[in-house]
């Protein structure tokens, strides 16, 4: 199988953009990625599109929006879904459409205009996402599925409500330094740790934020990214893992199962381990998810989740750098974008273009990931300077 | 019955029993004919052998809380002044906590709280799952505190 590079990378500024349309959002992503690698549309040969919801952009095929506002057609262009990890999904289809010799240029979107309905639908439809029919008519939503979560996580190990805030705390203080951020402002652990409770033990600095914004790659195969850049970046390894719909049918909460095997496949395939990742993004829907998810991904013991954050050792300088642009919580929520954005970032992590304050130094090897409902899907990237 | 309506999605799939069960005071799993797999929520299709033939079997007896939590921001369906039409009953037990009882042998039931604050509950509280009327008519899954 061929080598597939990520050449060109793009964004929207995140926030409640009632200034801009989905289409127009994933125009602006489009516009920067293609002229970060200095490619015309003409030269693309295929896009794939995430959007993840029908109920939140009130049409069917709101993709259709995107390729017709960009001016793609008649080239093939499709949409993927996997709810908050749709944008990994098109990640992985555009992969797939490289590696298999099908086209050469590939542009991947992701874009979700959120703030377009009141937060009860918003809430409502999110809710969903989880089993519709055996758990959501218990009133649950996404953060009472996370909390949950937290609160198995808080009995087994020991987590603590102060080690949840450290986690926001973390992501804003990187997220103020983001200009892409939808909320670029710092909050104290005290702040955090009195805001109201959303679904116990969960309040509201422990939930990311509902927003509308767009990103976009390029990928390309080997030859034509020698041609575009000196330097690309290589996706190395990619994981996708499923989980049960249903968290009554899970025999631990404290650990996403998708999440685990995909890390798997995705350090298999990338030869590498959790140790080798100089800087990583996973999904901090809620503050839990984080902490779960440097256990899943092997950047620490199962249950020294809670420590490994409130030890600073996911800030730029400890043990390994998480969320370092703001993450979910603080850049921002566009379910259908998030997964793109964050390959958006490792690629400038790694190329060492992040913004002052947020860059770590020197990283080679990155990692996304990225989940699904509360674990029904779970993609990891590994994303790496060399490419093998 | 109007008791059918703890789920109008549950009534139109194939394990609609279910709610007949609840009608009549019990909580039901299903037991693949092939295999022997008990499931709940039930389901009419074995994903262990893939069998299509079921029969019902009681969930009874005192299980031990694996987690829980109290929402308070709700979704539309859940909101104080929702008077839409909703596919389940939405007599509001809310923000009452719901949780997840661990069974011997290992199902897994979600329930509602009712009638106590999040903070007085614990993991590992024993807790026995079971069918309840509520004021409006309709029927749901409880957690309630264990006898003795």
């Amino acid at each position: 199988m061929g080598h597939v590079a990520v050449v060109g990378i793009g964004q929207s500024r995140f926030g409640i953009r009632s200034d801009a349309s989905l289409r127009e959002l994933a125009f602006e992503a489009v516009k920067a990625c293609l002229e970060d690698v200095g490619v015309q549309l003409a030269e693309v040969e295929s896009m794939v599109v995430s959007v993840a919801s029908d109920e939140l952009s009130f049409a069917l095929q709101p993709s259709a929006q995107v390729t017709d506002y960009i001016g793609f057609h008649p080239k093939p262009s499709f949409r993927v879904e996997a709810a908050c990890a749709s944008g990994s999904m098109a990640v992985r289809a555009g992969w797939m459409n490289v590696a298999s010799g099908l086209a050469d240029l590939v542009l991947v979107v992701g874009a979700e205009k959120m703030t377009e309905v009141p937060t009860p639908i918003a809430t409502e439809v999110l809710g969903r996402a989880g089993d519709s029919l055996w758990e959501y008519p218990f009133g649950m939503t996404f953060p009472g599925y996370y909390a949950l979560i937290a609160q198995a996580h808080m009995a087994k190990y020991g987590t603590t409500e102060a080690q949840l805030a450290a986690v926001a705390v973390k992501n804003h203080y990187y997220g103020a330094l983001n200009p892409y951020a939808h909320m670029r402002k710092e909050i104290t652990l005290e702040k955090a740790l009195s805001s109201f409770v959303v679904a116990s033990p969960l309040k509201l600095y422990d939930c990311c934020l509902i927003s509308d914004g767009a990103a976009a790659i390029l990928l390309a195969s080997e030859k034509v990214a020698k041609r575009l850049r000196k330097n690309p970046i290589w996706l190395r390894g990619l994981g996708l893992g499923t989980g049960s719909l249903s968290l009554a049918h899970r025999e631990d909460l404290t650990t996403l199962g998708a999440s685990v095997e995909a890390a798997r496949q995705a350090y298999d395939m990338a030869g590498v381990g959790p140790k080798e990742i100089d800087v990583a993004v996973v999904h901090d829907c809620f503050t839990i998810a984080e902490i779960v998810a440097y256990e899943d991904l092997g950047f620490c013991p199962k249950g020294e989740g809670g420590p490994l954050v409130e030890d600073r050792q996911t800030y730029i300088g400890g043990r390994i750098p998480v969320n370092v642009d703001g993450g979910l919580k603080s850049k921002g929520h566009p379910i259908g974008t998030t997964g793109v954005s964050m390959a958006v970032e490792i690629t400038k992590q790694l190329r060492g273009e992040a913004e002052t304050g947020r860059q770590v130094p020197n990283a080679e090897i990155g990692l996304s990931h990225n989940v699904g409902g509360n674990g029904q899907h779970a993609a990891v990237h590994v994303f790496g300077r060399d490419k093998e | 019955m109007e008791f059918r309506d703890f789920s109008l999605l549950i009534r139109d799939t194939k394990v609609h029993g279910f709610v007949d069960g609840l009608e009549r005071g019990e909580l039901l799993a299903s037991k693949c004919s092939s295999c022997g797999a008990i499931q709940y929520p039930p389901r009419s299709d074995c994903s262990h052998c893939f069998g299509t033939e079921f029969e019902w079997v009681a969930v009874r007896g005192v299980g031990t809380l694996v987690s829980f939590t109290s929402v308070f921001v709700t979704p539309e369906h859940f909101t104080p002044d929702f008077s839409g039409s909703a596919p389940f009953s939405t007599y509001g037990y809310q923000p009452a906590p719901v949780g997840i009882v661990e069974m011997e042998g290992g199902l897994r039931v979600m329930g509602w709280i009712p009638g106590v604050k999040a903070e007085s509950l614990r993991v590992g509280m024993r807790l026995a799952p079971r069918p309840e009327v509520l004021p409006d008519g309709r029927v749901t899954v409880v957690l309630a505190k264990a006898e003795g």
